[in-house]
């Protein structure tokens, strides 16, 4: 498969990756981006893989878990925004319907990314581990925390709406 | 794990596949990822090319400041073949011929043409062939010509024309027809301009 070809058939999947793991549109994009970038550069050696798509993949997750790792990433903008001008963002429409979605953005990038990998895109956890570079057990017990913190933040959401 | 606890991972774990499948599907449709990977790619390696090339010409300036040093502290001259400057090094070689010259060429370096090593769609490569013809491409388009040498390389060549689409075309055209004379040796191809300067060098491609 040549590399045009395979941006064309994967890329909007991997703009939904990026999304799933982030929950932001635009970092979503420059996310697809970096690891079609990326990919194309080492092509050969992509095509070579046992599966290029889970090569690309881990491409992007790994990029994204660096981007966090930085300092720059947790910044806040310290200007007040102009609210009449920005850009709408399709994630406003399921971060206000939906309380998981929201209560995901508690948990670390790690903790995300192996819900995302275990319950979006369906991998069993000796792949999601060597995708991350981990043991099996660590993604066990990461995935078992980020579950408990869920439903510890979904469970205090229930009282507080009962409550108000 | 009790029922209730159970029944409660379970009622979660359907709902993290539902909440990311409807995220994902709110995601609209990005223009063009692969053109644009491709484009920020190239940028990358131009500029990494760059860089590499303006290491590798500082270290041959050094190198070229070294050996004039050198050559000057000796008190015997050195022969015309050792000295550093290509086109001098060239104009000592033997005069091309048909024989020679058939084959494909690399460009190496072009008088005054500093984007050789660009990423381009096609290798701009030329081939002279046997029957006087050549052909070519300049990275994005094809080449074709006509071409003679005489017996001591005087150098004439007509070209087809060209579909001009954009990119660092790289000008072989230009170079053949600015070409007075040529010099050959089973590597190497050197054009001289009608007042002795080196227009280009090529390579023979493999």
């Amino acid at each position: 498969m040549e590399f045009e070809e395979y941006a064309s058939a994967r890329g909007q999947e991997l703009v939904r990756l990026g999304f799933t793991i982030s929950g932001d549109y635009q970092r979503a994009e420059d996310l697809a981006q970096i690891a079609l970038m990326q990919a194309f550069r080492s092509w050969r050696k992509v095509q070579r893989a046992d599966d290029p798509h889970l090569y690309v993949r881990r491409i992007l997750i790994n990029s994204y878990l660096s981007m966090t790792r930085r300092r720059s990433f947790t910044e806040a903008p310290a200007a007040d925004l102009d609210t009449d001008r920005t850009v709408p963002d399709p994630a406003t429409d399921i971060v206000n319907s939906d309380d998981l979605w929201r209560a995901l953005a508690t948990l670390s990038a790690r903790e995300r990314v192996v819900l995302v990998l275990r319950y979006y895109q369906d991998l069993d956890d000796r792949t999601i581990a060597d995708l991350l570079g981990i043991k099996p057990s660590s993604v066990r017990a990461t995935a078992s925390r980020a579950l408990a913190a869920l439903r510890k933040t979904r469970q205090s959401h229930r009282v507080d709406e009962r409550l108000s | 794990m009790s029922k209730t606890e159970l029944e409660t991972v379970l009622e979660l774990e359907d709902g993290l596949r539902a909440t990311f499948e409807r995220a994902a599907a709110s995601v609209p449709l990005a223009a063009d990822l692969a053109g644009r990977a491709t484009a920020g790619a190239q940028n990358a390696q131009r500029r990494t090319w760059l860089a590499s090339g303006t290491a590798a010409a500082a270290v041959a300036v050094i190198a070229a400041i070294g050996f004039s040093l050198h050559s000057s502290s000796q008190s015997d001259p050195q022969p015309a073949a050792s000295n550093p400057t290509p086109a001098v090094s060239n104009a000592s070689a033997p005069a091309a011929t048909a024989q020679t010259v058939t084959g494909s060429w690399r460009p190496v370096r072009l008088n005054g043409f500093t984007a050789l090593k660009t990423a381009r769609p096609e290798d701009p490569i030329i081939t002279f062939n046997a029957d006087g013809t050549w052909i070519g491409s300049d990275g994005c388009n094809a080449l074709s010509g006509t071409y003679s040498i005489g017996q001591r390389g005087e150098f004439t060549s007509k070209s087809n024309g060209q579909r001009l689409v954009g990119c660092e075309n790289v000008p072989h055209t230009a170079v053949l027809l600015a070409t007075t004379r040529i010099t050959s040796d089973k590597t190497n191809l050197t054009f001289f301009a009608g007042d002795g300067r080196e227009v280009a060098r090529y390579a023979r491609a493999r």
